[in-house]
């Protein structure tokens, strides 16, 4: 009977401890401005920064300049369909290669088409004609606005200059000659290929991961310069309990976070025409593993901070890291396995790929399995890990304290008798 | 003082600092380690310099000889590797969602027939958009499938009516475009991104350590003590302070261009020098804003988040995956005030095309151009040692 009593007792206690925790937790983070800056201004501003630095998505009239030196209807007419696609914009028509490097050279274009004098001979007596294009490797994406460009031209103009030249006497034989198995090209979920809709969800998802780990990092590293023991637990009957201080600081994180997830997984899309396919209750079952274990990891490293501001200096870099990992520019089967392990350190990984498929692609829950149950596995570790650090801290702390009450005690013995 | 107490100075600061960068771990991990992982990271990452054998699914309709041959000429592009071969296009869409392939190719039914009757049968193929780098490379693989799919057909019907390939490959494609692309023939993602990944990680630890060093001077008081090593004069104690790390991130820097143009041989079409001044001026420049950072936010905390955002910024709005010209014309013009900007278009001028000097040269005097930033912020940065109380 009293056994029972006494165990309803220490639940009441440890339910008021954690709000009591999460009140204080929160107080802290907002006499913070440098927390405030990593909870608040940067998942705020941030997103908006990069929709806005990647918004016009695509390359539009990349500057060409033209080496004609076959000078014919047929290459005049190459010359006005590729003027014409959107991607690609004809800057001028130079005599010789000479003076088109120089604009390259100038940055006044950024590739040369250059016709040989044979070009309309060769079409005309019914042989292959060559057209060289070459391109500025300054971005991958010049490059690929001339090519696709190029080639849609050569094929239209090469087909029309068959059916021109060679009328069959079958309608048949016609399409066999010109054009046997046509094809098409679909690109799907991202449909411009536009460089936002591509990049900045994930980016989106790692700073939830990268400003936690910094504003919770700092926290710590705050309360462990301020106490005069260096230690991450305050002297204090209420943090008391292991498991009162990790769900009580977990519950501040996560209810701050939450307004944070709104703005950047509902708002800044809409604002900027993102991707966001993704049906909203799968877009929240899937974050909230990912919220929990990037506050335990976030709470465990807080453990080995021991200045406020270690954290920046740390983290701040692997973000590059980070997003590379995440494979979703550089392929994910084309990782070492000794980073693909790595990578399975961090909630951000599997994160990035599961979110990018439920918004972009519009998977549901059970085509990214794999990556929500690395994120569950992630939270229980880390929550345990979590568990361990302040536990060793809480052992600390009473050490320290109970040193403490016995030197004190000491001095009035000492003052006593003397 | 004297200009011969002033060297003194500069050498009694500089001492100091040694002493200071040797006591604390956390500048040998930002200064040396963070760069050495990343290095390795991304050049571990790249080393095949292109994705190859991209997974793809095919949809095969027609179930014959011919497309079982197309398959297998599919699977022996690079790029390309068929996984697997599913029974509809809403599987096959699915494992697309499930990530197991990034490409689908469509075979229609009937595809053997018609093709050879001029019905016009039509491939389709799909690319994931979302992943942009494997889209592109697997509809470069799948387009040139398709065409020679159609060539194939061609060529059977034009032997038939007793033309020479010559002349067949005349009417299939009376014109082709031969592709250069100057100076990374290979498209070599490696070359590509980590000629500018590699100097933004080491602008960021510049701009981070800079303002920690000045900034941690500040926090905890010893600014005076810091000054006074100067014998009170701030141009010497600030150069004293930084002169060596600026040996330290020169010595990162070279070593990185060893490692990119010497170990892994990436192009270098202007030989060594102007890479090496260019790196040298990043160095600087990369201090200097440092200095300006912590001089107009003289809280260590503002000033390292400051430089924190505008460090990580840079990989962004300098313009290497995404080209700057392509951006709003307000970012083009904030693009200029990052250092690695300018070098980034030094790289490309010099290192991968091999151009004149005169080309560059405005970006070499940007980088100079920095160095002012450290005088123009300098009165701030002096009251600040002297009198700056730290609110935590």
């Amino acid at each position: 009977m009293k056994r029972e009593h006494r165990l309803i007792d220490k639940i009441k206690q440890g339910i008021q401890d954690t709000f009591y925790i999460w009140i204080e937790e929160l107080k802290h983070v907002f006499r913070d401005s440098g927390v405030m800056i990593f909870f608040f201004l940067v998942p705020l501003a941030y997103p908006v920064l990069y929709a806005l630095i990647y918004n016009p998505e695509v390359v539009r009239e990349a500057k060409l300049v033209v080496v004609d030196q076959s000078d014919t209807y047929l290459s005049r007419e190459f010359i006005r369909r590729v003027n014409a696609t959107a991607d690609v914009e004809v800057v001028g028509v130079m005599a010789d290669m000479e003076e088109a490097k120089r604009m390259l050279d100038e940055k006044k274009a950024y590739g040369i088409l250059a016709f040989p004098p044979e070009f309309s001979q060769e079409m005309h007596a019914g042989r292959q004609a060559r057209v060289s294009l070459y391109s500025d490797m300054s971005s991958l994406l010049f490059y690929k606005a001339f090519l696709l460009s190029a080639t849609e031209v050569s094929l239209d103009l090469g087909r029309e200059w068959t059916a021109h030249n060679h009328p069959q006497s079958t309608e048949e034989l016609q399409r066999i000659t010109v054009d046997p198995i046509p094809y098409e090209a679909i690109t799907m979920f991202n449909t411009q290929s536009g460089f936002a809709s591509f990049l900045v969800p994930a980016i989106l998802v790692l700073v939830i991961q990268q400003t936690l780990i910094l504003g919770i990092c700092m926290l710590g590293g705050t309360a462990r310069e301020k106490s005069r023991f260096r230690s991450l637990v305050p002297l204090n009957r209420h943090y008391e309990g292991t498991l009162r201080i990790v769900l009580g600081k977990a519950l501040t994180y996560i209810v701050l976070y939450g307004i944070v997830c709104v703005w950047i997984f509902a708002i800044v899309p809409r604002l900027f025409g993102l991707p966001q396919v993704g049906h909203p209750w799968t877009v929240l079952l899937f974050l909230l593993p990912y919220l929990l274990a990037c506050i335990f990891l976030s709470m465990t490293l807080s453990g080995f901070m021991v200045s406020r501001e270690s954290p920046m200096l740390i983290f701040v870099f692997t973000s590059v890291i980070l997003l590379f990992l995440s494979g979703v520019s550089w392929p994910k089967e084309m990782i070492p396995p000794f980073w693909q392990a790595v990578g399975y350190i961090f909630p951000s990984t599997p994160a990035v790929q599961g979110f990018v498929r439920i918004n972009t692609a519009g998977a549901t829950l059970s085509e990214v399995t794999h990556e929500y149950q690395v994120l569950w596995l992630q939270t229980g570790i880390y929550f345990l890990t979590a568990c361990i650090i302040y536990r060793y801290q809480i052992i600390r702390s009473r050490v320290i304290s109970h040193r403490l009450h016995k030197h004190v005690k000491n001095r009035t013995k000492a003052v006593s008798l003397g | 003082m004297t200009f011969k107490q002033w060297i003194e100075a500069v050498g009694d600061v500089a001492r100091r600092e040694v002493k200071r960068l040797l006591n604390k771990p956390l500048y040998l991990f930002c200064m040396l380690l963070a760069p050495a992982i990343s290095v390795v990271f991304l050049l571990s990452l790249m080393q095949e310099g292109l994705p190859t054998d991209l997974p793809i699914a095919v949809v095969d309709l027609d179930n014959s000889a011919t497309s079982r041959n197309l398959i297998r000429q599919l699977n022996a592009f690079e790029q390309t590797e068929v996984v697997m071969t599913t029974a509809s296009f809403t599987e096959a869409r699915t494992e697309m969602q499930k990530g197991h392939v990034y490409g689908i190719f469509h075979i229609p039914a009937d595809f053997s027939v018609e093709a050879t009757t001029g019905k016009q049968p039509t491939l389709s193929f799909y690319t994931n958009g979302t992943y942009l780098i494997a889209a592109s490379l697997l509809f470069r693989d799948m387009k040139t499938m398709s065409v020679l799919a159609g060539a194939s057909v061609g060529l059977q019907t034009g032997t038939a009516k007793g033309l020479t390939t010559e002349q067949i490959m005349g009417q299939l494609q009376p014109i082709v475009v031969d592709t250069h692309a100057i100076g990374n023939p290979w498209l070599n993602y490696s070359v590509y991104l980590n000629n500018s990944l590699l100097p933004g990680i080491l602008q960021l630890m510049i701009f981070l350590i800079t303002v920690y060093s000045i900034g941690t001077e500040i926090k905890f008081s010893t600014s005076r003590e810091w000054l006074r090593t100067g014998r009170n004069s701030f141009s010497a104690s600030l150069l004293g302070k930084l002169l060596p790390q600026t040996v330290v991130f020169t010595v990162v820097g070279m070593a990185m261009l060893a490692v990119l143009y010497g170990f892994n041989a990436f192009p270098l079409n202007s030989g060594w020098g102007p890479m090496v001044g260019a790196m040298f001026l990043l160095v600087l420049a990369s201090q200097a804003v440092g200095v300006f950072m912590i001089g107009v936010l003289p809280t260590l905390r503002l000033g390292l988040s400051f430089a924190s955002l505008f460090g990580m910024l840079a990989f962004s709005v300098v313009g290497f995956s995404f080209p700057v010209q392509a951006m709003y014309p307000s970012v083009q013009a904030l693009a200029k005030l990052f250092p690695l900007r300018h070098y980034f278009l030094i790289y490309i001028d010099q290192a991968l095309n091999g151009r004149d000097l005169i080309f560059s040269w405005s970006h070499y005097v940007w980088l100079a151009a920095f160095l002012i930033l450290p005088v123009l912020i300098s009165k701030n940065l002096k009251e600040a040692l002297l009198n700056f109380k730290y609110v935590p």
